[in-house]
């Protein structure tokens, strides 16, 4: 499980493809891609709509104990992809203004993309199968203990990230969809 | 524990998002909604109005300007309410904002003068990808950059006035891109560049001309635009340019106009050759052995218009009658071959009727001549001793062709007309008397020697 660093690199490249194409927009219009246009716009709804989706499904295939879709280090690997290339994109959208709840939910997303990291180091330490059950013994029970007490304690502070972050964005889409997107 | 079916809605989790929504709501409670906001609201100030002399005084207050989906108003009525002269002019299509509103109805105040740009952005300062200036009749959408690839400002074309033009900087600049396409340009159509473009349309290479009724199709894609608008000056000369193949090809006509100005009758836009004439168009149709006959036969020295259709043009030294049937072959000849004859000698002045129908023809064209013989009878038909010379030579007075065996019945000396029906003495025929000519006759052939006899 997480052998090798295929997903990282996989989520390079990507971020590199969509920043050539930053680039061209750039070159192109002389100018940043505003966040209301046609470029920065888009990436903004696709980058969010894959940080939404790295969560909800990697959750629920991770509590699914009815049907058993695709193995969790696929899951994991393209949870890790979906949540390095969604912010990058999401960053892009912002065209560098960090201004009132945007900027908040930009500052968010920055947060747990490190903590993301962090927990991705963590949860490498401990063996595991490809399903992601731990394999006894080859740690000592010292060790092993000490990482999943490291690992309950990241999730504490991941997933109220996440929350945090999530909020703050619906509510920065509402605002746009209320002040910009339906302006009349 | 009991796990939930999404990770995220942990205690922590659902209490984190709880705090979230909080803090966002006091601080929206606390600021109004300047947390919402793309960026500062410019601070330019000016008049008071609405109580505010700068947008940027207007705070966290979003609803001083915009207005919420499902109202009446927009967000151009609450500029109208402040800047009231502004919406005064807006209904004056004499003024510029007046010509703009009337032009584009859909266009808003803040889509030449967009906010949220900072508090030193200048509101009426327009930046050029701002302002719809395909609204005023030019767009820029050709124009993206300067020739020094600058993003256009305004000044760059209208200098100080934005309300003014000269024509003159459109040649200045676009010199700089291609002195020679300009200086060819402008000789072929003039200087007065805003006659045809409009900033949409570059008329260049892209151009699709076959959006137009002449479609430019083989040769004519490499041909330039002023080939054949050579007298265009303005967009709608090009419409009423001929599309006529003689109006741009008459000096290019090698038959010299010999065959009318419609070269597509023959030819095509893939070229001068090859030619496909179909001689059938033409009054002479060319049929039977006529088609395998080579053009310069009839044309000599390609002399194609004013070609004699008459037989005889060409036909003269072939004339097996010597001309005596005159000059029109086709009365008894037809293109299929010479050999084919329809000649009906009842079409002439001698009409071959009764007993002449069935003659051979060497009877009566017995020298070779078949024409300007005489028609009359004895040119035949000579007077037979039997008459003794008593009728002359016009024997169509008693004879006909149907009935040579004709029977006198005029009338005759010494014998009575009995009852007007002539001569009828005894119902007997001329021999009956007349046994060897007609000067002398015989009564004893029937009555007896005996005159108080019988």
């Amino acid at each position: 499980m997480l052998r090798g660093y295929k997903e990282l690199w996989l989520a390079f490249l990507a971020m590199l493809l969509i920043s050539g194409l930053y680039a061209a927009v750039y070159v192109a219009t002389r100018a940043i891609p505003p966040a209301y246009e046609l470029f920065g716009h888009g990436i903004g709804i696709i980058g969010f709509i894959l940080m939404l989706m790295t969560e909800t499904l990697y959750s629920l295939r991770k509590r699914s104990r009815s049907v058993k879709w695709g193995k969790m280090s696929t899951w994991l690997q393209s949870h890790i992809f979906m949540g390095l290339v969604g912010p990058f994109m999401v960053l892009l959208h912002s065209s560098w203004k960090f201004n009132g709840l945007a900027g908040v939910s930009m500052l968010l997303t920055v947060i747990i993309v490190i903590s993301g990291f962090i927990g991705r180091y963590i949860f490498t330490r401990i063996p595991r199968t490809m399903d992601g059950l731990e394999i006894e013994g080859t740690l000592s029970q010292e060790a092993l203990k000490q990482a999943r007490r490291l690992m309950s304690l990241w999730h504490t502070i991941h997933i109220p990230i996440g929350m945090a972050l999530f909020i703050s964005a619906f509510v920065h889409i509402g605002a746009a969809l209320y002040f910009a997107t339906l302006l009349k | 524990m009991k796990r939930n079916r999404l990770g995220c809605l942990t205690g922590t989790g659902l209490i984190a998002a709880l705090l979230t929504a909080l803090l966002i709501a006091g601080f929206a409670y606390a600021r109004g909604g300047s947390i919402y906001s793309p960026g500062p609201l410019s601070a330019q100030s000016g008049e008071m109005r609405g109580g505010v002399t700068s947008h940027a005084q207007t705070g966290g207050n979003c609803n001083a300007c915009h207005t919420a989906p499902w109202e009446q108003a927009t967000l151009a009525d609450r500029c109208a309410a402040c800047h009231t002269e502004i919406a005064a002019q807006m209904r004056n299509v004499a003024s510029m904002h007046g010509t703009l509103a009337h032009n584009n109805p859909q266009l808003g105040c803040r889509d030449c003068h967009p906010e949220h740009r900072g508090a030193d952005a200048k509101l009426t300062e327009l930046h050029g990808a701002d302002f719809p200036h395909e609204a005023v009749g030019f767009s820029l959408n050709g124009h993206p950059f300067t020739a020094a690839r600058e993003p256009f400002t305004c000044q760059d074309c209208h200098g100080d006035d934005i309300s003014k033009f000269d024509p003159v900087t459109c040649t200045g600049c676009h010199r700089q891109i291609d002195a020679a396409f300009m200086a060819a340009h402008a000789l072929a159509y003039g200087t007065a560049c805003l006659e045809c473009h409009d900033g949409v349309d570059r008329f260049g290479k892209n151009f699709d001309h076959n959006r137009f009724p002449f479609r430019i199709e083989g040769k004519h894609a490499g041909v330039s635009c002023d080939q054949c608008h050579s007298s265009a000056h303005r967009l709608s000369d090009f419409s009423v340019t001929s599309q006529e193949c003689d109006s741009c090809h008459k000096k290019d006509d090698p038959h010299d106009g010999r065959f009318g100005a419609r070269c597509a009758d023959c030819h095509n836009e893939n070229g001068w050759r090859p030619a496909k004439f179909d001689h059938n168009l033409a009054s002479f149709k060319l049929e039977g052995e006529h088609q395998e006959v080579p053009c310069d036969s009839c044309h000599i020295n390609k002399v194609y218009k004013g070609t004699p259709t008459d037989c005889y043009s060409c036909h003269q030294q072939q004339d097996a009658h010597g001309g005596q049937y005159g000059r029109d072959c086709a009365i008894c000849h037809d293109p299929s071959s010479w050999e084919h004859v329809n000649f009906d000698h009842n079409n002439t002045q001698f009409p071959l009727t009764g007993a002449h129908a069935g003659v051979e023809c060497q009877r009566c064209h017995s020298s070779g001549q078949f024409t300007g013989l005489s028609t009359s009878c004895s040119s035949c038909h000579g007077d037979p001793a039997f008459h003794a010379g008593m009728f002359g030579l016009e024997c169509a007075s008693c004879h006909t062709t149907s009935n040579w065996s004709a029977v006198y019945k005029g009338p005759h000396p010494g014998i009575a007309d009995e009852g007007g029906s002539g001569v009828n003495h005894g119902g007997g025929g001329c021999r009956s008397c007349h046994t060897q000519t007609l000067s002398t006759a015989t009564c004893t052939q029937c009555h007896s020697g005996n005159p108080g006899g019988d």
